[in-house]
């Protein structure tokens, strides 16, 4: 099944159509407001709380979260989740995971690299996050030892194994892909494992990727601007929904491998919790139901205090995406990606100056977003779609989406965080003895398709990304980037998890792109990423 | 105006050009030049002496799409008959421009904005985000068809070099509308592909197979998409004449 906006999202659209975006802030009337204005100290705070998988206790309608830089809220549209006997929360499966281990809703429904290194100290390594099938390097290592999950316990990331070549999505079979894959460097050992390798049985390649948030789905699955048969960047069909054979807009998981929300579970439920069963009608709905209607985002920043208070802070908070528009390219004029109206800047009352300046520089970062240019480069499926290389844009340009700052359409591209010479890569020099973790594998591509066009024939990444479900060589290290929310909760950063905080993320960009931001502007980058 | 290069070398590219057939029209593959201005960038391009102006930077619904650097470009343009210069070149009215599939690392010129120069028009979308509508609107959709339904053929084109782009799918939407409200029976899909007569009396050819390939690819997009459709046949011609870029593409015959 595929989530739609509710109701009241479609009765607030019209509201949001005819008086202007201006017309959701914290102080207007509507129900949206009205859960915005509940004082912050009346929610109840879960700390930093670990879930258990099965332990029972009911996620209330709100919910706050302790993080670095200050709370999250986990807002139920539709009231208090149940969790007892619910599919999401219950460890279906014989390793004793559910789905809440690796969604916790104190990471904002992701994983934080904190919560994953906390939960081996406390349990010794017998959580079942740390199960031997993608919490461990490889299966077949020895458990229980750090040296086993050195992916997962220093970059937050479980293993992906993927059938090589990749099955055909259109029929039976596989698919002859455009290039050659050849491990270059294997430290976790499963590439190169007789068992689980590429030359196995059932040839398979490992890659490392983070969780990535169950929340704020909607957007993420939206059928509006920009979703058609074909993938706006190449014009390939695009996948389909198997309940009604409608197209969707891919931008599920890293690589984009499965169409809907409901497959994706089924894929969850076989792959991380090892359910042979797999899951009934009525659990994946069950799933599904819920995350069609659970949001989160930051509410409370540590030093801006609540982002709530004052008018115009559109961006902020579960409940404003929760009734926000879904699935619209972000515009200077009506929609912005993240709205955060002028006046939300200007000193309020009530709040001491060091706030107020926080406030300040949490705007400038939202404008640096959304108009400070650079000349975005060789990133393919930005470059390629007719912008031309490079192109004069900002961060607003591939993360477009109002509200979290997706990519609108099909949306998988290289920025170089997994391909070199972009990617991070721990550097070979004699006075270090840190050891790379990351996988590299050399793709070749045949003599009979165009090179990539900014790479060449002989491509050297981390993870060849969708390329790996398409068997392109255009699409070799392309991502599906996720949404810009609760990134306090959930360090580390992009799929890889290379960037271990959000001044790591903005340092990339800088060297990625010669941006040259000044040291003030990456702070107030930082200060509105984190706020989000 | 300002312009940032000197007309100098016009006259001995308007006598270059006489070898093609339109006597003002020139075909070239050269690098391409990014002209930065403190709007959106200029492209240009350099040819016998003489800088050329290809367009601006715009969004993906732009006629003109630029190329880009570390690619030749194949250029197709009527150099302006009044010698309008934009961003110093002289202006290239119609254009086409298809990126070479090799790279060329040494196609980097990228020029630092002209202190005070300013582009002699609002660019239809600015650098930072738009203001809620893409640059150029596409056209009206035409009006339903009316029987008797004829079998129709429709030319899909494609830029030098290319197959199926991020521009395909909106060239297929007409096709569809009609596809689908004649209660098409068969789709033809031909493909073609072409060569180039360059002004320097060059001939440069598609590669062999691209015909194949682009109507193989465009047979697919149609593939369960309109429900009356029984058979999609498929026929290519690999010859490749030199033409122009009106013969880069593939023809997709509907019939009821
Ligand atoms: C062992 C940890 C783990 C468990 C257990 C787990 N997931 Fe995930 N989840 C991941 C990882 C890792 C990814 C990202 C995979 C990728 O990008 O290829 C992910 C991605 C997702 C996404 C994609 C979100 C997006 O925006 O792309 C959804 C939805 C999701 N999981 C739901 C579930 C459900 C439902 C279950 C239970 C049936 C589940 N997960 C169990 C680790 C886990
Ligand atoms: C060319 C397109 C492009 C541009 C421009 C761009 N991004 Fe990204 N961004 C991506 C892609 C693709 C990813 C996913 C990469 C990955 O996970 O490996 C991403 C990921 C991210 C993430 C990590 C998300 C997560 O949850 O881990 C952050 C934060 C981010 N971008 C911020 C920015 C900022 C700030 C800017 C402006 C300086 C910017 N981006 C410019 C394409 C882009």
């Amino acid at each position: 099944m595929t989530v739609k906006p509710r109701l009241s999202h479609l009765l607030l659209g019209v509201a949001v159509t005819s008086f202007g975006w201006q017309a959701v802030t914290a102080q207007s009337t509507d129900e949206a407001a009205a859960a915005i204005a509940a004082d912050a100290g009346d929610l109840p705070n879960g700390g930093t709380a670990w879930w258990e998988p099965g332990e029972g206790r009911p996620i209330p309608e709100a919910i706050e979260y302790d993080n670095d830089h200050g709370r999250l809220r986990l807002y139920n549209v539709d009231g208090e989740v149940v969790t007892e006997g619910h599919p999401f929360f219950e460890p279906l499966g014989p390793n004793g995971r559910a789905c809440v281990s690796c969604h916790q809703p104190a990471d904002g429904m992701s994983l934080s690299l904190r919560s994953i290194r906390e939960r081996w100290e406390e349990t010794g390594g017998s959580d079942p996050i740390f199960a031997p099938i993608d919490g461990a390097n490889c299966p077949n290592l020895p458990q229980g030892e750090e040296a086993s999950h050195t992916l997962l316990l220093e970059r937050g990331l479980f293993r992906i194994g993927l059938p090589w070549p990749p099955r055909d999505p259109w029929g039976e079979g596989t698919i002859e892909p455009e290039f050659t894959l050849e491990v270059v460097r294997d430290p976790g050992g499963c590439n190169t494992d007789p068992e689980y390798g590429l030359d196995s049985a059932n040839p398979t390649v490992s890659v490392y990727r983070r969780p990535r948030m169950v929340a704020n789905l909607p957007y993420v699955v939206h059928r509006n601007f920009g979703i058609g048969p074909f993938v706006g960047k190449t014009g390939e069909p695009a996948l389909r929904d198997p309940e009604n054979g409608e197209p969707v807009n891919m931008n599920l998981m890293a690589d984009a491998r499965v169409p809907t929300l409901g497959t994706q579970a089924s894929d969850a439920a076989a792959n991380h919790l090892q359910l042979l069963r797999g899951l009934s009608r009525a659990e994946r709905a069950q799933i599904t139901d819920m995350q069609g209607q659970l949001f989160a985002a930051q509410v409370y920043d540590n030093v801006a205090g609540d982002l709530l208070a004052g008018p115009g802070g559109n961006a902020f908070g579960p409940e404003n995406l929760a009734h926000g528009d879904i699935g619209f390219l972000g515009n200077n004029t009506t929609r912005w990606v993240f709205p955060v109206a002028d006046e939300w800047a200007e000193p309020q009352p009530g709040l001491t100056e060091e706030q107020n300046e926080r406030r300040a520089s949490i705007w400038r970062g939202q404008q640096i977003f959304h108009f400070r240019t650079f000349w975005i480069s060789d990133s393919m499926h930005l470059n390629t779609v007719g912008l031309g290389n490079p192109v004069k844009r900002t961060c607003a340009t591939c993360h477009g989406m109002h509200m979290t700052g997706l990519d609108t359409a099909n949306g998988w591209m290289d920025i170089g965080t997994t391909n070199l010479p972009w990617a991070r890569e721990v550097p070979l020099n004699p006075w270090t003895d840190e050891e790379e973790l990351m996988p590299l594998f050399r793709v070749t591509c045949r003599d009979d398709v165009p090179p990539h066009p900014f790479l060449g024939r002989v491509i050297y990444t981390q993870d060849p990304g969708r390329a790996l479900i398409s068997g392109r060589c255009n699409d070799v290290g392309t991502i599906v980037m996720q949404q810009f929310r609760a990134f306090a909760a959930r360090a580390p950063y992009f799929s890889n998890g290379s960037a271990a905080n959000i001044r790591e993320v903005i340092d990339f960009y800088d060297r990625r792109y010669n941006i040259q931001y000044s040291e003030q502007e990456k702070t107030d980058l930082e200060n509105f990423l984190a706020t989000l | 105006m300002k312009n940032l290069y000197p007309l100098s070398l016009l006259a001995l590219a308007l006598a270059a050009n006489g070898t093609t057939a339109r006597a003002q029209d020139l075909a070239f593959v050269a690098c391409p030049i990014v002209q930065d201005t403190p709007s959106v960038p200029c492209w240009l391009t350099e040819y016998e002496g003489e800088l050329y102006y290809m367009g601006v930077q715009s969004d993906v619904s732009a006629p003109f799409n630029p190329p880009w650097l570390g690619h030749m470009a194949l250029v197709e343009g009527t150099p302006s008959a009044t010698g309008e210069r934009i961003c110093g070149g002289l202006v290239l009215d119609p254009v086409r421009v298809a990126v070479m599939p090799e790279m060329s690392p040494e196609c980097d010129e990228r020029l630092v904005a002209e202190p005070g120069y300013v582009l002699p028009f609002e660019p239809r979308r600015p650098p930072g985000p738009s203001s809620g509508r893409l640059a150029f609107s596409p056209p009206q959709p035409p009006p339903p068809p009316e029987p008797p339904f004829e079998p129709r053929t429709f030319p899909v084109y494609f830029p030098f070099e290319g197959a199926v782009n991020f521009q395909t799918p909106g060239a297929l939407g007409e096709i569809l509308d009609y596809a689908r409200a004649v209660g098409a029976e068969r789709i033809e899909v031909t493909g073609y592909r072409a060569a180039v007569l360059l002004t320097d009396g060059t001939v440069l050819e598609e590669r062999s197979g691209l015909a194949e390939l682009r109507a193989g690819q465009v047979a697919r997009m149609f593939e369960g998409l309109v429900d009356s459709v029984e058979e999609i046949d498929v026929v290519f011609d690999e010859a490749a004449e030199p033409g122009d870029w009106q013969d880069r593409r593939v023809d997709v015959r509907v019939i009821p």
